[in-house]
């Protein structure tokens, strides 16, 4: 009795909801040129899934981990607002300036880390303050005018915005995204980090007893999201030109929801960033296909929640059949 | 065949909360030797194997290892000198494939990255030659729990361990399954590897062990050599002589078959196998004890009477009306229910006596329109706290800072406000000092004399015997004897718990 594997059938899963959403808009909102389907708009589709995926590369580990990071929306906020202060008071080379954004974004990848880790703060509170700490910085530190107003900075120069571009219309996010995935998911399913990834998420009891650092485990992959998050920055403030104090407004809930959708049980030790990549790709023809409709944008967030909502409910109930399965079928080999 | 020492744990004390736990265990296992660890529920294996493995720090004693002293402070120490441990909870990893689980933490590597191809092959030879009915790329979450016992057991195995300490490991395989396991534990013994075996499964110990150690009450009760393992005596060295001889350990039954039938169960069974066709009934006034092994199926069978988990197929009938079987009915049909683990299920530790007595009777404490009438409220919890001495006295004391004994009194209260038909209580002295038991045992029986028909599940042989009018023993799902009207002693009830039929 060969059925198919849990893990492959979620793949498919997804990768139908992708193609179902694809042709759906394709039908409401027409092919060619100005439509939805033609190849300047799915490359803008791929475009913009890039930097929810690249962190949701690092937001896929902590998932996998039992754990959930709420802070990477400010935290990129607070990445993009120390670059724009060197680029405005300093004369600091370009690459120095990425290197400071990526030190801070380390840095809050290493303290939500510890506080979940080391202080075994519950994740969702942990991040949830952490979420308010980034985003109050960023105020704190913003660019302010004559008067004391906040205002935009724009980070217009030449040598920096080429990032927010590409090799015609293959952008520069787009390779970063793929290499980013593409590593992400050999050091998920190559190295001894990925298993540890899993076990911790499986069961962290089990995950001791087989002398893994469950902590370290933990610890690393706030980090690695901080990482990428601060990649993320350095793309979308280049392709904004600017910062502001609103940059990643979305980033903390885009990045969960393609995981998400991807497949990456919120219950831990399930999932890939191939699943997550393929969400982020669905979050964003959703997104897309609404514009393309000309419908209310608001009404993206009540779609965008009631898909999140279904999946979750769709996998839990998944699951327990299929848990349920393997006990009854271990039952019933106990009968022999 | 036996060598020297390998593992030796001398004067080991240690005790949870003040609760001594064990006191002066020595414990000794020799090269190539399968050494049985026997004694009850509660008698302190577990315990001890947690010691030698390092989950546990020891409070007294000393581990020597080859003739050294060693400190053992995590599982880690453990491993390092040679020691692997096949857990009870399985602790395999669902999402990862077969041979990810076996060499978990030890995976070999070209580089930085995983050699999958080796990992496989590794396995694979494992595999073979164990002959194990697996493949080492399945991922286990399609796997069931007997196969994934076996990989746990792999897990073991491929360590080279010098000693591998088995617990309960066949407590979740097939008949099949565990010959294999059999066979395997006698490879390794004539290799020269150590085993030590906790099992409950008398029939299991003859067979495998050179030697037996007993514990009982967390002491040394007795070490036998192979051709000292006899059944009725490693039964009448777990319950412990000088017990066998006194009060309680003996007991007529009397169950008075002509009164009328309170509950009666029919063919009751399991969505997952943990009981099938489980048929009995129980009669006005009458205390039940059902009896077997933790893991029989006991518990179970109880949740699903009263609903807590749903039974697959059965019915259930009570006064002669048939039931419904989910919590809230069988609260309003008369039903009460103790659960097991007091302190998670029993009650809730941060409300006070009154709150706890007045959450499962809402339904009949007064109420001002909407609202719970305080003093109704009170007034309830006083009336418990009278009817059964729960101390302190003091219906606002949060229950969580009680003792054990007051807590279960709290938990009994709440159902004596109620028209109760049918009680059912687990273990429901479990972690609980002498004289509250017997105030326990007091309560049950005067609710029989009042007509209520009482369900005991118990582990405790002798309080089994202590309170039952009649028992009911339970073996791996299925009730396998009933004993009434009989003298009964604590080894009859045990042997048919364990499967061993012996002479009465």
């Amino acid at each position: 009795m060969k059925q198919l594997n849990q893990t492959t059938m979620r793949r498919l899963i997804s990768i139908g909801m992708l193609l179902i959403l694809v042709i759906l808009f394709t039908i409401l909102a027409g092919a060619g040129h100005g439509k939805f389907f033609n190849f300047d708009n799915l490359i803008e589709v791929v475009r913009d899934a890039s930097v929810p995926a690249i962190i949701g590369v690092g937001v896929t580990y902590i998932i996998i981990t039992a754990g959930i990071d709420l802070s990477t929306g400010s935290m990129m906020a607070l990445v993009g607002m120390t670059m724009a202060n060197i680029y405005a008071y300093t004369l600091l080379p370009f690459p120095v300036m990425i290197l400071a954004g990526m030190i801070v974004g380390l840095l809050c990848g290493y303290a939500n880390g510890v506080i979940v880790a080391k202080f075994n703060v519950p994740e969702f509170i942990a991040t949830l303050a952490t979420m308010s700490i980034f985003r109050a910085l960023t105020y704190i530190i913003a660019i302010k005018d004559a008067n004391g107003v906040i205002k935009s900075q724009p980070m217009n120069h030449s040598h920096y915005t080429w990032l927010g571009g590409g090799i015609g219309k293959f952008y520069y996010v787009i390779m970063a995204m793929i290499i980013v995935v593409v590593f992400g998911q050999i050091v998920l399913k190559y190295t001894r980090y990925g298993t540890n990834l899993y076990s911790v998420g499986a069961s962290k009891k089990a995950a001791t007893l087989s002398g893994i650092d469950v902590a370290k485990t933990r610890l690393v992959a706030y980090m690695i999201t901080g990482g990428l998050v601060a990649i993320g920055a350095v793309f979308t403030t280049a392709r904004l030109q600017s910062a502001t104090t609103a940059i990643g407004m979305d980033f903390e809930f885009s990045p969960i929801a393609s995981a998400v959708v991807g497949g990456v049980a919120l219950s831990g030790g399930s999932g890939d960033v191939i699943g997550t990549l393929i969400g982020a790709l669905f979050m964003s023809t959703l997104e897309n296909g609404i514009r393309k409709l000309s419908i209310n944008t608001a009404f993206q967030y009540v779609i965008k929640g009631a898909i999140i909502i279904g999946v979750v409910i769709f996998d839990a109930t998944y699951k327990t059949r299929m848990d349920r399965k393997a006990k009854e079928e271990g039952a019933k080999e106990g009968l022999e | 065949m036996a060598g020297q020492t390998i593992l030796e744990a001398k004067n080991i004390y240690k005790s949870f909360s003040g609760v001594p736990v064990l006191q002066d265990v020595h414990f000794e296992v020799k090269a190539g030797e399968v050494h049985a660890l026997m004694g009850e529920n509660g008698a302190g294996k577990s315990t001890l194997i947690k010691i030698i493995t390092g989950v546990y720090s020891k409070d007294e004693g000393q581990i020597y290892w080859e003739g050294q002293p060693v400190e053992i402070n995590t599982y880690q120490d453990c491993q390092k000198l040679g020691v692997a441990c096949i857990y009870q909870e399985l602790s395999v990893i669902p999402p990862l494939t077969v041979a990810q689980n076996v060499f978990l933490g030890r995976e070999p590597r070209k580089g930085k990255i995983i050699d999958y191809k080796k990992m496989n092959e590794m396995t694979q030879e494992l595999i073979d030659k164990y002959q194990f009915p697996l493949k080492p790329t399945t991922v286990v979450e399609n796997l069931g729990i007997g196969q994934r016992q076996l990989i746990e057991i792999l897990k073991g195995l491929s360590q080279n361990s010098k000693l591998l300490i088995m617990d309960e490991p066949t407590a979740s395989l097939s008949g099949k399954e565990a010959e294999m396991l059999f066979k395997i534990i006698q490879t390794l013994r004539s290799e020269g590897v150590s085993i030590i075996y906790i099992s409950h499964r008398l029939e299991e110990v003859y067979m495998l062990s050179d030697r037996l150690t007993i514990l009982r009450d967390g002491k040394n009760a007795a070490v036998l050599e192979k051709d000292e393992i006899i059944p009725a005596k490693v039964i009448e060295t777990m319950i412990g002589k000088v017990v066998d001889e006194s009060a309680g350990s003996k007991k007529m039954l009397h169950s008075d078959e002509n009164a009328e039938v309170r509950l009666d169960v029919r063919n009751l069974t399991d969505k997952t196998d943990r009981y099938r066709n489980i048929s009995f009934q129980v009669h006005r006034g009458e205390i039940l004890g059902l009896g077997g092994l933790i893991g029989a199926g006991r518990t179970e069978v109880v949740r699903a009477i009263f609903g807590v988990d749903k039974a697959e197929s059965g019915e259930v009938y009570l006064d002669g009306e048939k039931l419904e079987c989910y919590p809230k009915a069988s609260i309003k049909n008369g039903i009460g229910f103790v659960p097991e683990d007091r302190r998670n299920q029993g009650f809730i530790p941060l409300l006070s006596t009154t709150r706890n007595v007045a959450l499962t009777n809402y339904d009949i404490v007064e109420k001002k329109g909407r609202a719970i009438s305080d003093a109704s409220e009170l007034e309830m919890s006083k009336r418990a706290i009278e009817a059964i001495d729960i101390r302190p006295n003091d219906p606002d004391k949060q229950v969580g800072v009680m003792s054990g004994g007051n807590q279960q009194k709290v938990v009994l209260g709440k159902w004596l406000m109620r028209d109760l038909k049918l009680l059912i209580v687990d273990e429901p002295t479990a972690g609980i000092d002498v004289g509250a038991k017997d105030e326990i045992y007091g309560i049950l029986e005067d609710l029989a004399k009042q007509g209520v028909a009482v369900i005991v599940v118990t582990s405790d042989l002798q309080e089994l015997l202590r309170v039952s009018h009649r028992i009911l023993v339970m073996r791996k799902g299925d009730i396998v004897k009933e004993f009434k009207n009989v003298e009964v002693t604590q080894s009859m009830v045990l042997a048919a718990g364990q499967g061993v039929e012996e002479e009465a």
